[in-house]
């Protein structure tokens, strides 16, 4: 016989009965008289109040018992034992418990980065354009279409890339040196790059590289890439998850410009078109990311440097390219090279880039 | 069962953080190697600790909260919300792009409306779970509403307050204490409150117009100070910098950061004290007796936790030479985003002391709450029967979704 505290869950009276155990379970024996048999195994321990184990029951919310003195030997065995960490931790342990659970998440984090690249080309052209016509449109009416202008870059993009299926290359009236590939094929030329663009060849290199993205599924990965980490990370609140985020995605689409790069040099070598003003191109680039470092910020201009690997490195990848005695004709002819730089200039109606939200 | 006398509060927390810094450690150390999902557990286990360590009369609390509650909860939320709004954002990121603005801003404005009542709901029923989760005595708390009614009234008072250029905002702020509190109970009781927001409104003046009074007092030291500054200019010529404008800045800085946060813990004060001064439970009344002292202490010290792990956090960072990847960017090299060691590593220096600190202030701000809390009257235990709400099943999904603090 055990003397004990227990509230009943019902009121807030606290009995002082005594705990008689009997074959497969026990009773609270007040004063009154005896109480009705509990099983064992309806117990769940609560912890420890006080330095008194205590107990609730399953069945019933806010009945409790607690042991004052501390158990009794005797009832040792038949007590179910206190909870720490959680049922499974518990069972094999906090470390070995800590070390699955990184080896598990660190596989999570492998599986959601690699996942995309495997998915992605399984995503059917036709949903990828539909996704695309939906996100994107025609830029808010903001592609240029000075006369001749569409027609000099459709001949640069074909010069390059001789069978454009499924791509929709156009420039917009946006003052950034970048050039973007979005989903469903979409390329984007910013007025900024034509006119920091000295030769057509220059152009070419860049939209080559866009290409690589385009046939290359990246644009899809990045999207579904995006998604898998933001749904994992969701359980990891803050600043950490974010930019753990921007880490995995940027890593992964560092690997990925490479091989765009590698794609546009193949591009310019089938077409005969000289890679060396796309090296200058980025030679200019690295000048200006040495002069931005130097001044210590960056610029929201030259967005092309901060959504691209380093130009420097990019610069002698094209230069060691270009083989010597190679024949080069320029990408496209001067007077359309003029249409094309001109594009937006010699168009009225197109919006300008105010009001652009983004 | 009546309550002491004067020197004895109902209300103690008897914790002591060399309890509490195994709990916490060992909470870390879990929520880190499971990308965070273990936090559900590590919030149940932080308050199954400070709930038992907090004694009212005779008894101490007790947490009945479960870490799966909380993990469904937060589910429930992540699908209910995460879902749609990652959809809608791609949506929006479209018609942008295509310049439909009107029904872009019309999209986000219904959706700013929809938050903000879901805000209100996450509150009413953050509490109600709480309440259901807390026992004493083996009697708990709780609600019978959903708070979808609560979610209304928390909309259009709190945006009548704003409309009314926020001066209506302690009318509001108390007026939706009583709205959530008198809907709650504990045992067969409802608590009652009627918080009075007149009181409140001199030390909310202050605090709203002390930007105002802080520019006004500028221009004038200006004025004052620029007026001999330009006579001693006109006499010698070309001296050194204005007086004025040096003044002004250190006295603009000293308002901004002191002054300004100053008056609104005043008013903050005032208002806990307010509102659970009139919080009453059948025969019991409660009391809530933090001085704006008390809070400027209590902010002081969770401050001075703070810089603690930005140090702790510098060291690695300044051994490893973690920052210098950081300014030194070189073009010609591989940059640092190419170097996920260090990047990670950045991530990890910092982490650790701050996961490490966050349950130490969570625990601070638990024990300032009980030490300040006291309740006058008395406890029938014959009438104290269990409560007869109905039982809910999930936790805070809805707060932990909109990241709505603990206390």
């Amino acid at each position: 016989m055990t003397r004990i505290w227990h509230f009943d869950g019902a009121s807030g009276i606290r009995h002082q009965p005594e705990l008689v155990p009997e074959a497969d379970g026990f009773r609270l024996v007040s004063e009154g008289g005896g109480g009705e048999l509990h099983r064992w195994s309806d117990l769940v321990s609560t912890g420890d109040k006080n330095g008194s184990a205590t107990f609730g029951h399953k069945q019933r919310r806010g009945w409790r018992i607690g042991f004052e003195g501390g158990i009794p030997p005797e009832l040792q065995a038949m007590l179910p034992k206190p909870a720490k960490y959680g049922r499974v931790i518990d069972r094999i342990g906090l470390w070995p418990a800590a070390g699955a659970f990184a080896a598990i998440s660190a596989a999570a984090l492998f599986v959601a980065v690699r996942v995309p690249d495997w998915l992605a080309p399984l995503v059917p052209e036709s949903v990828e354009q539909r996704i695309g016509d939906a996100m994107v449109g025609d830029f808010g009416g903001r592609v240029c279409n000075g006369p001749g202008g569409q027609e000099a870059l459709n001949a640069l993009v074909r010069r390059v890339e001789p069978d454009p299926k499924g791509l929709k290359v156009r420039v917009v009236n946006v003052n950034m040196v970048n050039a973007v590939a979005l989903p469903g094929g979409n390329i984007f030329v910013f007025r900024g790059l034509l006119q920091e663009a000295k030769s057509p060849d220059e152009l070419a290199g860049v939209i080559g590289h866009e290409i690589g993205h385009v046939r290359n599924r990246d644009v899809m990965q990045a999207l579904l890439r995006q998604m898998g980490l933001s749904v994992l990370l969701g359980g990891m609140d803050g600043n950490v998850a974010g930019g753990m985020n921007s880490l995995l995605a940027s890593t992964y689409s560092r690997e990925a410009e490479a091989k765009a790069d590698q794609y546009s040099i193949r591009a310019m070598q089938n077409a005969r078109v000289s890679p060396l003003d796309t090296a200058g191109f980025f030679a200019r680039l690295a000048e200006m990311e040495r002069k931005l470092q130097g001044d210590g910020k960056g610029s929201g201009l030259l967005g092309y440097l901060s959504s691209h690997p380093m130009s420097a490195a990019r610069e002698k990848a094209f230069r060691t390219s270009a083989v010597r005695g190679d024949p080069h004709t320029p990408a496209i002819t001067a007077q359309q090279w003029r249409a094309l730089v001109d594009n937006c200039r010699n168009d009225p109606d197109v919006e300008d880039e105010e009001g652009l939200l983004f | 069962m009546g309550i002491g006398t004067e020197d004895e509060t109902a209300f103690a927390f008897d914790g002591s953080w060399r309890e509490f810094a195994p709990i916490a450690l060992t909470n870390t150390l879990l929520t880190f190697a499971t990308l965070g999902f273990y936090r559900f557990w590590a919030t149940t286990r932080e308050r199954h600790y400070l709930w038992g360590k907090t004694r009212f009369i005779d008894d101490s609390l007790e947490w009945t909260g479960k870490g799966i509650e909380l993990f469904w909860g937060f589910l429930a939320a992540s699908v209910l919300f995460g879902v749609p709004l990652l959809v809608l954002s791609f949506i929006l990121q479209g018609l942008m792009l295509q310049n439909q603005t009107v029904i872009a801003s019309v999209i986000i404005g219904v959706l700013y409306v929809w938050l903000f009542y879901m805000g209100g709901v996450a509150i009413f029923r953050g509490l109600r779970y709480r309440l259901s989760r807390s026992y004493w005595h083996g009697i708990h708390g709780g609600c019978d509403e959903g708070g979808w009614h609560f979610g209304w009234k928390y909309l259009w008072k709190t945006v009548a307050s704003y409309l009314c250029m926020m001066l209506l905002l302690p009318w509001s702020m108390t007026a939706l204490w009583k709205d959530r509190w008198e809907a709650m109970s504990f045992g067969p009781h409802h608590f009652k409150s009627d918080p009075q927001w007149s009181g409140l409104m001199g030390k909310y003046v202050l605090a709203y117009l002390s930007p105002f009074i802080a520019m006004f007092g500028a221009i004038i030291l200006a004025v004052m100070l620029a007026i001999p500054a330009g006579i001693m200019g006109a006499m010698s010529e070309g001296g050194d910098p204005p007086a004025a404008v040096i003044g002004v800045i250190i006295f603009g800085v000293l308002a901004f950061y002191l002054i300004m946060p100053l008056l609104a813990l005043v008013f903050y004060s005032a208002y806990m004290r307010e509102v659970v001064g009139t919080l009453s439970l059948s025969d019991l009344e409660f009391n809530f007796a933090a001085t704006t002292k008390d809070w400027i202490k209590l902010f002081l010290g969770n401050f001075a936790l703070w810089v603690l792990a930005g140090l702790v956090a510098a060291v690695p960072i300044g051994i490893f030479g973690l920052m210098d990847q950081f300014v030194k960017v070189d073009p010609a090299q591989s940059g640092f985003l190419s170097n996920p060691v260090t990047y990670i590593g950045f991530i990890i220096a910092l982490a650790v002391p701050f996961g490490i600190v966050g349950p130490f202030v969570r625990y601070r701000n638990w024990g300032f709450f009980i030490r300040h809390m006291e309740a006058t009257g008395e406890v029938n235990l014959t009438t104290l029967t269990q409560s007869s709400t109905r039982e809910i099943k999930q936790g805070e999904g809805l707060l932990d979704a909109f990241d709505m603090g603990a206390m």
